[in-house]
């Protein structure tokens, strides 16, 4: 099966995302290091299948174009899940396809009956299936869990698998979409999640529910393209099982540009920027505080690696590697990891800092985030209005950030150096903001 | 479990959807599967129903990954299903009013107060529910947390003071809604991505001046998250620069300066007597 390949959409759809708005075709197009061309026939894809999952009101219509913006208080949908609906395919086959699951859907049926039944709902532009294509499907349907075969000898009789929605009272149905709602929001991978809600959703359609009946939920301040990360995850966990190496092309998100176009007419042959990367896959970080994905691998002349997700495109499975190899790399590697805030393995620090409880009473705002997000680092009484944090954490690149968003109720002890630097970095900001007492 | 399958093909979809057929695949109940093992599934559903699932579900292999995973400054997970969410969901959608009482911050309860539930909100950052109210009598939106509340009762509103309560509701949150516009410091172009990224999980758009080279980020907030939009711009330090939004500028300009009164003149003098950073 020719393998099909989505790079193009992730990114495309990523930077609509992060950047909406922010660039004319031709700006995102050389981004994207695509044509205006392509540019316009992906908007023109991407659009269509849009509007064909969900009406869309005028103005979300105009919006894509400008990047993918949510009204929080409409919608839990996550819009970016059409990425994953994208695979192409022949407008007979999905007529075929669907015809088959929709006459499955309350009966059983042989393969001969299918065909009969077939024949007799086909719309009128699309020919008849033979009985070879009929059984073609419906191994697929069968391979995929859509259909099932039931019980029984020659000939086969098959029927739609719907029973975890047919099995279900209507209250059962609704706590069930409520439960996967919240897992998908909440939990990753959720891909399969936001699938499974979509389909019990329309379930609940079914059974006479009103379309408000789903969107009693809300989720406040989720990363919408992390699902998008998740479109390598599933290659990835497979290499990992089978102890492969992965090859693809990296692009740093560091260089700006995000996509490099496979050009099969050699007169456009540009030198294709970004590395080659060979890498054993060990595993996949998430990273909470950007809503990111990383993958850390081994790579056999540099160690161990750690790439971002939205870097990789072009990925291919290679070859595979002794178990005992794969183990002890993984086992290293974790390790490294253990003292990483989130990915850095530089040499560990003991830092120290005091946190100072808010002036107000009730709540203490300071405390609950320190318990909370300190991740590892403990935590000593100091005064009535002050506590010690105290961890040792490789690097201090990647904590600071947290230290420093408590603003003036964090104040780092340890190491000198970060005290320094800190104390110099809140100088600057003031300058920053110098000009607001003026206005005053 | 590849999710680009060509059963989850828009084209697809969409001709079942006209035809009110459902096609469920085995990656959804694998997910379904691993997804019921979590703690919190005992609070989503009646052991009967929680008992009916697991048997529907025994057959599907549900490969786990989770051992693949692991996840980084993440949130201590107090809670990811509350148990009032499977009544509270139903008072919302059957649109119902409410007596509600709930604790106060500084101790004590408040009863009975009669209210329109509206929505159920999980802050991914607090990892904590909300029930978003408008109180009746306060004349307010209101957001309680689940934990907060001692008990409610269900009461009955004529469909058109629902539909007017609705109306408020959204009147205020359009009253709420502040405009900050936050600039990428130039310098720090090289970390775009880094930058967009932390602020992907608020309403905004980006706009680009290509003369200029400039990144101004535009966040739509209601007033009272200003607090953690001020916390996520302080979390980028010197990387972005608040340029429209007087009340946040005002605030980050206290930061700093209780910020450096904390560290005193002693970086200053350490400057001096000290030797540089390694």
């Amino acid at each position: 099966m020719a393998r099909e390949s989505f790079d193009k959409e992730v990114q495309f759809l990523r930077l609509l995302a992060l950047a909406g708005g922010a660039y004319n075709r031709q700006q995102f197009a050389s981004r994207l290091g695509i044509s205006v061309h392509t540019y316009d026939k992906t908007l023109r894809y991407l659009k269509d299948m849009r509007t064909s999952l969900q009406p869309l009101s005028a103005t979300q219509e105009s919006d894509l174009a400008e990047g993918l913006r949510y009204n929080h208080y409409e919608s839990a949908d996550p819009l970016l899940l059409f990425l994953f609906r994208a695979k192409s395919l022949k407008e007979s086959e999905s007529v075929r396809l669907s015809l088959t699951i929709t006459l499955l859907q309350d009966r059983e049926l042989t393969a001969k009956e299918l065909l009969d039944a077939c024949s007799e709902s086909m719309p009128s532009d699309f020919l008849c299936p033979d009985e070879k294509t009929i059984r073609g499907d419906l191994k697929y349907l069968e391979e995929v869990g859509v259909v099932t075969r039931c019980e029984g000898g020659r000939p086969y009789r098959y029927r739609a698998s719907n029973d975890l929605i047919d099995c279900l009272t209507d209250e059962e149905l609704l706590d069930l979409y409520d439960y996967v709602d919240v897992m998908a929001n909440t939990q990753a991978p959720a891909v399969q999640g936001y699938l499974l809600r979509d389909t019990l959703k329309k379930a609940l359609g079914r059974r006479g529910f009103a379309p408000e009946a789903a969107e009693t939920h809300l989720y406040k301040y989720h990363y919408h393209s992390r699902i998008l990360d998740e479109a390598h995850l599933h290659t990835i966990f497979q290499a990992i099982r089978e102890r492969r190496r992965l090859r693809f092309l990296y692009l740093s998100p560091k260089k700006g540009k995000n996509y490099a176009s496979k050009n099969t007419n050699p007169l456009f042959e540009r030198e294709p920027e970004g590395s080659d990367e060979t890498t054993l896959p060990l595993l996949v970080i998430y990273d909470h505080q950007y809503g990111r994905w990383y993958l850390i691998g081994h790579s056999a002349k540099l160690g161990m690696m750690k790439y971002r997700m939205e870097g990789i495109t072009q990925i291919e499975t290679g070859d595979a590697v002794p178990e005992t190899d794969f183990v002890e790399r993984l086992e290293r590697a974790r390790a490294q990891l253990e003292r990483s805030w989130v990915t850095d393995t530089l040499r560990p620090v003991k830092v120290v800092a005091r946190f100072y409880n808010p002036d107000r009473s009730g709540a203490n705002f300071v405390r609950d985030r320190v318990e909370a997000q300190g991740q590892w680092g403990t935590i000593r009484e100091e005064s009535e209005s002050t506590f010690l944090y105290e961890i040792t954490v490789n690097g201090i690149y990647e904590i600071k950030p947290w230290l420093r968003s408590f603003g003036s109720s964090c104040e780092v002890l340890e190491p000198a150096w970060l005290r320094k630097e800190l104390s110099a970095e809140w100088e600057e900001i003031r300058k920053y903001y110098e000009s607001v007492r003026e206005n005053i | 479990m590849n999710p680009f399958e060509k059963i989850f093909n828009y084209q697809i979809i969409s001709r079942l959807d006209e035809s009110n057929a459902i096609a469920l695949t085995s990656q959804e109940r694998a997910w379904l599967r691993t997804a019921l093992a979590h703690d919190s599934s005992v609070d989503a559903f009646t052991p009967e129903t929680l008992g009916k699932l697991r048997q529907l579900l025994q057959d599907e292999s549900g490969i786990d990954h989770r051992d693949m995973i692991v996840e980084k400054a993440k949130h201590a997970e107090r809670q990811v299903y509350h148990p009032l969410l499977r009544t509270l969901r139903r008072l919302i959608m059957q649109d119902k009013g409410m007596l509600l009482t709930s604790r106060i911050k500084h101790g004590g309860t408040k009863t009975n107060q009669p209210g329109l539930p509206v929505k159920l909100e999980y802050s991914m950052v607090k990892r904590e529910w909300y029930l978003l109210w408008y109180s009746t009598r306060g004349r307010s939106f209101m957001a309680t947390k689940l934990q907060s509340i001692v008990s409610f009762e269900e009461t009955v509103l004529p469909a058109e003071r629902v539909e007017e309560l609705r109306g408020r509701v959204s009147a205020l949150l359009e009253e709420r809604r502040r405009q900050a516009v936050i600039e990428v410091v130039r310098t720090y172009s090289a970390e775009l991505s880094r930058i967009l990224y932390a602020f992907s999980c608020f309403d905004k758009s980006v706009s680009y001046d290509e003369e200029e080279n400039l990144y101004r980020i535009h966040v739509t907030y209601l007033a009272d998250e200003g607090e953690f939009l001020l916390s996520r711009i302080r979390f980028l330090g010197l990387r972005v620069k608040i340029v429209e939004g007087d009340e946040l500028r005002r605030r980050m300009l206290e930061s700093a300066e209780k910020a450096l009164a904390r560290y005193g003149n002693e970086a200053h003098r350490a400057e001096q007597t000290e030797k540089p950073a390694p």
